[in-house]
């Protein structure tokens, strides 16, 4: 019937992820808004790592590039 | 009985579906973008539409079964003929078209498993439906969707509305260029292969084609710019609910209900528990009106949407069974029910016109447009 340890994986997986983009690119903006120096280089730092997580949903979305292994 | 006539029809209306997919579905990406103003409308649509054609293109992996294991196929089962999935291509067609003329939301998934079932039903009677695949694959995603999006979005919402101040939130109007570009290649990459599949099991089932072999490529090309086109002409009505009539969406919000959007479809693609993505992307939204202190949820829109999901597969399951027992009348009933599908296409879209709702409905002015000062007079531009 119906997979249930799939569907919990799914919500875990979803929850972290999602949880993951929005913190790095809420804490980017906040970081990216103020006049120390030491803020903007870990604002962009932060925005590089949402890009990370974006190019890894394209990766997942494409089966081009994972499915070789398979 | 002429089965060019039949295969030509439901290439023709497998097509056609394919474009209802396409309009009904580009609110799930981009009702949120155009909601804040992240994207202009126009440029909202045609960057889905980009996306959807070039997401068709890059997946190969073809539904083996359109009907994913509801239909007992196959030995000792049904057989699905092309009579059949044209009876039920017309139940998900009309029905498509009904929700949008509502603005409805509603999965068009449901709406081509729903044809299907009606046709099957009339052709070959209950003992063909796998009642415990409906309830498993359909009915309690359809209720898990939109609560696990809505839950995450909730959770997401919370934490851009903690971290962030006020006057930095405008920043995310960026972010949901990405995030609402992530569901449409999503979407190409899913739901074009629906209608391959149909127009692929039609050429196997007529012996065109070898069986288990993948669409040609001009099924691919011939989906792609269905979608593609679809996709651009937006489902404006269907936009207007998801990014307006439940809830005022703020950048925050949009970016915050497009990442827990995007995460759970991709999530529930590679974990092998398949959910709708507009059951997805409207419990997203709903979730992320409950998490913005001060939005307000509209749930009398909220309790419409989820009454049209209830009502989808019954729905376009009786006009696919009225279609199929028209069918069963022979080349005539054939003819008699394209005419039929054609006449409800053309009714509903000129329903359609006394209420216009097109991108025009969307147009957001410039902040800085009220506060310019006036031109002196006499200067010239």
């Amino acid at each position: 019937m119906i997979n249930w340890w799939s569907f919990v994986e799914v919500v875990l997986a979803a929850l972290i992820s999602a949880g993951l983009l929005v913190t790095l690119f809420s804490a980017a903006l906040r970081l990216g808004d103020g006049d120390a120096r030491w803020r903007r280089p870990l604002s962009v730092a932060l925005f590089v790592l949402c890009g990370l997580v974006v190019a890894f949903g394209i990766y997942l979305i494409v089966p081009a590039l994972h499915a070789f292994g398979s | 009985m002429d089965i060019w006539l039949i295969v030509a029809l439901v290439i023709a209306l497998a097509l056609f579906f394919d474009f209802t997919n396409g309009f009904h579905d580009t609110a799930n990406a981009m009702a949120t973008p155009i909601a804040t103003g992240a994207l202009k409308p126009k440029v909202a649509v045609a960057l889905a539409a980009i996306l959807n054609l070039v997401g068709a293109f890059l997946s190969t992996e073809v539904a083996k079964t359109i009907s994913g294991g509801l239909i007992r196929e196959g030995e000792g089962g049904v057989q699905i003929t092309p009579v059949l999935i044209l009876a039920g291509l017309i139940g998900a067609i009309v029905w498509n078209l009904v929700t949008w003329l509502n603005g409805l939301p509603s999965s068009s998934s449901h709406a081509l498993f729903g044809g299907l079932i009606g046709a099957v039903v009339v052709g070959a009677g209950f003992g063909a439906i796998d009642g415990s695949v409906l309830v498993s694959k359909i009915l309690i995603p359809a209720v898990l969707a939109p609560v696990t999006a809505g839950v995450i979005s909730f959770i997401v919402t919370k934490i851009a509305y903690a971290i962030t101040k006020k006057r930095e939130r405008d920043g995310f109007k960026r972010g949901q260029i990405f995030t609402s570009s992530l569901v449409s290649l999503a979407h190409g990459t899913n739901d074009a292969q629906k209608t391959m599949g149909v127009i692929t099991l039609t050429l196997i089932a007529a012996g065109w084609q070898d069986s288990g072999t993948g669409p040609a490529f001009w099924v691919i090309c011939a989906c792609a710019l269905a979608i593609a086109a679809g996709t651009y002409s937006g489902g404006w009505r269907i936009i207007k609910t998801l990014g307006r009539d439940i809830t005022d969406i703020e950048p925050a919000q949009g970016f915050a209900a497009e990442a827990a959007t995007t995460a759970t479809i991709l999530a529930s693609t590679h974990l092998g528990f398949a959910l709708s993505t507009t059951q997805v992307a409207s419990g997203s939204v709903i979730g992320t009106g409950v998490g913005r202190k001060g939005a307000s949820v509209r749930w009398r829109t909220a309790g419409r949407i989820a009454l049209g999901w209830l009502i989808t597969i019954p729905a376009a399951g009786l006009v696919g069974a009225l279609a199929a027992f028209i069918a069963g009348l022979g080349l005539w009933g054939i003819v008699l029910d394209v005419v039929l599908a054609i006449g409800a296409i053309l009714t509903i879209f000129l329903r359609s016109r006394r209420n216009r709702v097109d991108h025009r409905t969307f147009h957001v002015p410039e902040p800085g447009v009220f506060v310019r000062p006036k031109k002196r007079k006499g200067k010239r531009r």
